[in-house]
């Protein structure tokens, strides 16, 4: 025991010096939690350390985002989370539900009004758009969610989002003809029967990871993707392509879950992950768009033209409204659909 | 006198064994209460929850046996395990044979390669599995190669590619049950059968199968059961069609929040599969010489 003492205090001390360098007097700390993966470690890096280095707040990092423990935390009292990177239509389904504190509408400036609201604020957005693999589909490349559908031009498997969610109803419609304008409320028949023509090639994705490796081995000829995953493997040197014609929005909420033990802390953090610095930053790194109007003219014009906001033109909001009052009897359609 | 002492000796040993039992379960004490406490109230609250929320009631229940969807997925998941136990049997019962009989040199390395596999993430073998049977995968490409085929064969995204991947996962859990009753079975009573005229699949069917049966029934269920609760493997490889509770179960917790009803559903889930439990000890002793004693 004695012996081991000194050596024992040495440790502390190199433990205790070590923090002191990296982050100066962290009185204040906070859990942010996000999705993992390459968007996360842009979270980190563009948000939690310049902030950390900033404020003197450290900010642990936690992860993956799951609703059900968002709210047995908040149901049990019990709240390890203090800033949480949700969907879109689960922060409003969460702020009906009284899952989420109100958030401090004067230390947000600049955020776009479609992703701003009294208990969440947007965190980037993304779009689904229409991805191909170059080699498997022959002549003209497709553009349109039709062209999903056409299994005489673009033959082979199509892959799609598997889960209940906003995305794939909505381009069956508008591959049906249905205007964008009048999309919501959706005519939940007539988008499954749009997908009946084609559920017997329908390979379904549950992630992105899935998603990047069916389209770039060529497994699936043809999908639907998150914006930033096509643009990884463009990166990456795979044959493929995407047409932003009728690409769907949709943006990821910051919450603070009710409860927080550092909700001042938490609100600090936000102010900053959503300026117009830090959402340039992270917009430039990831291809997801900035919710900050401001955030464009911090970035490279190279940079600017790969984020889905340059293609505004084409560009249909997913109503996440809608899907936050209607998600229960969507996914019992879907599921029972899927199934059958 | 005879009787006598055995009237004597019989009562004493009968008190040394019940000691050595209390003894036991004295020692199984800290395990019970971690079950309780991590396993035993957390399922009682879920159950709870499917009979509270969103109101008091068998709401839950009803929705979930008299909604077509999830009857179409409960007969999924037991059609899936059912065809995965029997499949992961033929395979399995060999393996285990082959282990118990290779000399030991070679055994050691079969289970090598076998605990190897078992060891490995899943996800990441699961995932090894997708790249090896679609469409533009290794298999697909060798078998049109060599003239085999000519069109791609559909091996994932649907019932064969679950059951593919479900095989190779549950094969160690069936094998290494197995594989200890096998050891244990004295090979002079396949000589026996042998000499006494036996042909090589007489002997197989009246004497090694019966022997090793509660190895086969307790490897079986555990099979079974494991692949009642399956999520990732079927999620991956699976299409929709053949969706297992798992899934719905997980969508049902994490995404949609409606807890009542993955209550209802895991706990109907749960009772089946202690039935089933229920039914293998009452009829084949499971448990008893599961583990190589006879």
């Amino acid at each position: 025991m004695n012996a081991a003492k000194p050596i024992r205090t040495r440790l502390a001390l190199l433990a205790g010096i070590s923090l002191l360098a990296a982050a100066p007097a962290m009185a204040e700390s906070l859990v942010f939690t996000s999705w993992g993966g390459t968007t996360q470690q842009a979270q980190q890096k563009n948000w939690a350390q310049p902030f950390s280095a900033a404020s003197g707040i450290a900010v642990a990092m936690d992860g993956p985002t799951d609703y059900g423990k968002f709210k047995a935390m908040v149901e049990s009292g019990n709240v390890t989370w203090d800033v949480v990177d949700v969907e879109g239509d689960f922060a409003y389904r969460a702020a009906k539900d009284g899952l989420l504190e109100p958030l401090d509408q004067s230390k947000l400036k600049g955020i776009d009004p479609r992703f701003i609201s009294a208990n969440a604020v947007g965190s980037f957005y993304y779009s689904f758009v229409l991805g191909y693999n170059k080699q498997a589909v022959k002549g003209t490349a497709p553009a349109a969610w039709s062209d999903l559908f056409d299994l005489k031009r673009y033959p082979g498997k199509r892959t799609l989002y598997k889960w209940s969610a906003p995305g794939v109803l909505e381009l069956a419609l508008l591959a049906d003809g249905v205007p964008a304008s009048k999309l919501y409320p959706l005519d939940i028949d007539r988008a499954f029967k749009k997908l009946d023509t084609i559920k017997s090639q329908i390979v379904w994705w549950t992630g992105g990871a899935q998603s990047q490796q069916l389209l770039a081995s060529g497994e699936a000829s043809i999908g639907m993707f998150w914006n930033g995953r096509i643009n990884a493997l463009q990166h990456s040197g795979a044959p493929v392509g995407m047409s932003w014609k009728q690409n769907l929005t949709a943006a990821d909420m910051l919450v603070i879950p009710k409860g927080s033990k550092n909700k001042a802390a938490a609100m600090q953090f936000l102010a900053y992950a959503t300026s117009a610095e830090a959402q340039a930053k992270f917009a430039t790194e990831t291809g997801y768009a900035p919710v900050n109007l401001q955030s464009k003219t911090k970035m490279t014009p190279a940079a600017v033209k790969t984020l889905p906001d340059q293609f505004s033109a084409s560009q249909i909001n997913l109503d996440m409204r809608y899907w936050a009052e209607h998600r229960d009897e969507i996914a019992k359609r879907w599921y029972a659909w899927q199934t059958q | 006198m005879p009787t006598a002492l055995s009237s004597v000796a019989v009562p004493a040993r009968r008190r040394f064994r019940l000691s050595a039992e209390t003894r036991g379960i004295k020692l199984m004490l800290p395990v019970l209460l971690l079950l309780v406490l991590c396993f035993l109230v957390p399922v009682i609250t879920l159950l709870l929850r499917s009979v509270m929320e969103p109101t008091p009631g068998w709401q839950n229940y009803a929705e979930l046996l008299g909604s077509q969807t999830y009857v179409r997925v409960f007969f999924n998941t037991f059609m899936v395990a059912g065809v995965v136990t029997l499949i992961t049997l033929l395979v399995g019962f060999p393996t285990a044979w082959l282990l118990a009989i290779l000399p030991q040199r070679w055994s050691r390395l079969m289970f090598a390669v076998l605990l190897l596999s078992m060891w490995t993430n899943l996800l990441a073998r699961t995932y090894a599995w997708m790249v090896l049977l679609q469409q533009t995968g290794l298999i697909n490409r060798v078998l049109m190669a060599l003239g085999v085929i000519d069109q791609p064969l559909a091996l994932v995204n649907n019932l064969v590619g679950v059951t593919i991947g479900m095989t190779y996962i549950m094969l160690p859990f069936l094998v290494l049950p197995l594989h200890a009753t096998l050891r244990a079975i004295d090979p002079s009573t396949l000589r026996a059968a042998a000499v006494c005229g036996a042909s090589r699949w007489q002997s197989l069917r009246l004497v090694l199968l019966p022997l090793a049966l509660p190895g086969i029934a307790s490897g079986a269920l555990m099979v079974f059961v494991m692949s009642l609760g399956y999520y990732v493997t079927p999620a991956l490889l699976g299409g929709t069609s053949y969706m297992m509770l798992a899934e719905l179960i997980a969508q049902l917790v994490q995404s949609l929040l409606n807890w009542g009803l993955a209550g209802a559903a895991a706990f109907v889930l749960l009772v089946v599969t202690l039935g089933l439990y229920a039914v293998q000890l009452r009829y084949l002793g499971a448990g008893r010489s599961e583990m190589g004693g006879r």
